[in-house]
């Protein structure tokens, strides 16, 4: 385990009168890959929200550690979040979509660079980006459709992109927020694999149902519930975690054989996925 | 698919006409760059498209004077339009381009875009009559241009700045707000004229406006319908007047006042669509694209999205502005109905779709299309109307069709000032069956921009091209 790199504390949200995030205080390391796992509105997207800025917290503080030391996140809009090296995925696929899959990470690069204010330069004039976005596609396996149009890829290829997309510009904190949604049972190993592969060298924080992915990947897991963070620790831990089965995983045994999982493959299923949700 | 970038572009189509691979292609290029073949080679191949057009417009007074002389010189009259219709689409074509600059690329649609318009419009006029402090009413032409887009740049950014915390039709309606109040206040402000509402003239400035290098009189050439200068060739200043006029020049030919008009409102525009066109490839012109495309992913990734939108709002304002000053310039009049009023803004709304949302040149099309279009539907300068009731003969205009009305009768009912409802139905076929205009479709067809394809084309059929 490395050092901290981000962290809350007593971070609240409040919508009306309805608390979505209350008082979390949590710490990611440089090196951990943690899962952040909850019912349906327990508040994990809103908590993301309030990481990356896109919504400003009622209480609470967000500080993110670079070589300079901490700084004070909290209150900041998404793109200075962003340009301190805090990345997001989206759950919903959030492409640039009638461009092409290499102008989608090309111009995500450029973000973190000196280079868009200058309006009277040719975008050829700056290579490294399109370099940049060259080795990204390769590390998530999309080279060869590097050349297509963002919106006429499968879903999968549309997730890989959208890791792709939060790679551009090296952050330091990748915030996944589902990466498997919607990913056929065959592909989550795929997905896995680079999630694992682009873990080695950032701190994951990462939202996801599939109870197989979280424990493959995990190093840490915590638990939200109605906004509160009832469990943060070893994944062994959590998941006999009394409350946390209680409120989330709903009997989940990762050994226990079920319906379609008659492979063994790990992969995740509906009806783990399901108890725990409903 | 839309956007494609030249640097893609080549690419795309490269991969089976020459055998090459896409990769191979794009070394290629990089290659010959590197190898130091002359930058204005490498710069001329790559913008073969633009040569042709301009070619085009360099020639088509001449074509216009040739064919309207020939045996079918009538049929050409009713088709084409008149020079000084096609002046109107350059300084008109500007503003739309301008238009489409921020609402095409950046998708935000600014609906009051005519307070640009207007502004330059007013300004030019404004000066000339000296009733602007400190500038004399004889400043040169091109710094009233200059000022006049520094001027549409401060209200841009004010403008921006209230109407950027919204988006969708709010932008839109923010933008509208503004320009109809100042529509309002240059009706009614008694400073500018004696009546307002009807517009003002140029009144203290005899020897209008010229384009050309500011302050040296032999490096000018006047403008408008009445000032403007005639021009014969074989004099010094021939380079002066550029690419435009070069070519199909001999000395035997004498320009009157509307074709010198005709060339250095051209000339003007001409450096206004490179401006627009290098700004659009830009990095800036990318993030543009990507707020577009997906303002949301665009803040995540790390865009100030804020300040990209407020550039590419100043830069438009500015062309809008420099498009009014060379509308007053060429006309020496305005009124608050054909600067300010928010259906100007309608028009290069119009011009745009037509043209091709979201490409830089398509607007330009755009408004030759209308233009030419209400031309050959209207009385003025030879359309279908004067052209059918010349032609055919008295017995066939006198023919009943049906329960006593006549042919004559008929086009008098069809044709006669119904020119807009026409082009309304156009305008609706249009979005319904062309929805990427006529640029946005040839670009959808060629697989990546206009210009960039032609060029990448050219470049595979003519082996070891060079210039």
């Amino acid at each position: 385990m490395g050092d901290q790199v981000l962290r809350t504390d007593g971070l609240t949200k409040h919508f009306g009168g309805i608390t979505a995030v209350d008082g979390v205080s949590f710490a990611l390391d440089s090196e951990e890959c943690c899962a952040l796992i909850g019912p349906n509105g327990a508040g994990k997207t809103t908590f993301f929200n309030l990481l990356t800025g896109e919504l400003e917290p009622s209480e609470g503080s967000v500080e993110f550690h670079d070589d300079d030391g901490w700084h004070d996140l909290t209150g900041l809009a998404p793109h200075e979040t962003a340009s301190a090296g805090l990345h997001r995925s989206y759950q919903i696929t959030n492409l640039f979509p009638t461009t092409t899959v290499r102008e989608n990470v090309r111009v995500a690069a450029q973000a973190h660079g000196n280079a868009t204010s200058r309006f009277w330069r040719n975008v050829d004039a700056f290579p490294e980006y399109v370099d940049e976005a060259e080795s990204i596609l390769e590390r998530v396996g999309l080279s060869a459709k590097a050349d297509d149009v963002a919106r006429n890829l499968s879903h999968g290829e549309k997730r890989q992109l959208e890791l792709g997309v939060a790679l551009a510009g090296d952050p330091d904190v990748l915030l996944l927020d589902e990466p498997a949604a919607g990913v056929s049972s065959e592909s989550v190993d795929e997905v896995v694999d680079l999630i694992r592969n682009v873990a080695r060298d950032h701190a994951v924080l990462l939202v996801e149902h599939n109870m197989d992915v979280v424990m493959d990947l995990a190093d840490r897991i915590a638990v939200l519930h109605q906004g509160e963070l009832i469990a943060d620790g070893p994944p062994t831990e959590v998941r006999d975690d009394d409350a946390v089965q209680e409120a989330y995983l709903g009997g989940y045994d990762p050994d226990a054989p079920t319906a379609s999982d008659d492979g063994g493959d790990g992969s995740g299923t509906t009806g783990e996925d399901g108890g725990g949700v409903a | 698919m839309a956007i494609s970038e030249p640097t893609d572009a080549p690419d795309d189509g490269a991969t089976d006409a020459d055998g090459g691979t896409a990769t191979a292609d794009s070394a290629d290029v990089a290659s010959e760059t590197a190898t130091g073949e002359h930058y204005l080679v490498e710069y001329l191949r790559g913008h073969v498209a633009h040569a042709f057009v301009v070619a085009f417009f360099g020639l088509y007074p001449f074509a216009h004077t040739f064919l309207t002389g020939s045996l079918v010189g009538a049929e050409m009259a009713m088709f084409l339009p008149r020079v000084q219709t096609m002046i109107t689409v350059f300084y008109f074509g500007l503003f739309a381009m301008s238009f489409d600059f921020i609402s095409g690329y950046t998708g935000y649609l600014s609906f009051g875009h005519s307070a640009f318009y207007g502004l330059g419009a007013y300004f030019v006029i404004l000066v000339a009559n000296g009733k602007v402090p400190l500038l004399g009413s004889g400043t040169p032409f091109m710094v009233l241009l200059l000022l006049a887009g520094i001027l549409a740049v401060v209200l841009a950014l004010l403008m921006g700045s209230v109407a950027f915390r919204l988006t969708g039709v709010y932008f839109a309606m923010i933008t509208l707000g503004f320009a109809q109040i100042l529509y309002v206040f240059f009706s009614n402000w008694d400073y500018l004229g004696s009546n307002p509402r009807d517009g003002i003239a140029v009144l203290g400035r005899q020897d209008g406006f010229s384009i050309g290098v500011p302050y040296v009189d032999s490096l000018n050439m006047s403008i408008g319908q009445l000032q403007g200068d005639t021009f014969t060739w074989g004099m010094d200043f021939a380079a002066m007047t550029g690419i435009d006029a070069l070519a199909p020049i001999s000395h035997t030919i004498v320009l009157g006042p509307g074709e010198v008009s005709y060339y250095m409102v051209g000339l003007v525009v001409l450096v206004c669509y490179f401006m627009l066109q290098r700004i659009v490839h830009s990095p800036f012109g990318r993030a543009m694209i990507a707020i577009r495309e997906n303002e949301e992913r665009a803040r995540a990734v790390g865009y100030d999205t804020f300040r990209v939108k407020m550039g590419a709002f100043a830069i438009s304002g500015f062309f809008g502005a420099v498009a009014g000053g060379l509308f007053t310039g060429y006309r020496t009049s305005v009124a608050p109905e054909n600067s300010f009023y928010f259906l100007t803004a309608g028009d290069a709304l119009l011009a745009s779709i037509i043209g091709g949302f979201g490409t830089v040149a398509g607007p330009l099309f755009g408004r030759l299309f209308h233009e030419g279009l209400h031309e050959f539907l209207t009385k003025e300068g030879g359309g279908l109307l004067p052209y059918l009731r010349s032609q055919l003969g008295e017995g066939t205009l006198n023919t009943v069709i049906v329960d006593g009305f006549t042919v004559a009768e008929a086009i008098e009912v069809f044709l006669n000032g119904r020119a807009g409802l026409y082009i309304g139905l156009l305008f609706v076929l249009f979005v319904l069956y062309v929805p990427n205009g006529l640029l946005g479709t040839l670009r959808g067809y060629l697989g990546g921009t206009v210009a960039g394809q032609v060029a990448a084309a050219v470049k595979r059929r003519v082996r070891g091209w060079k210039l």
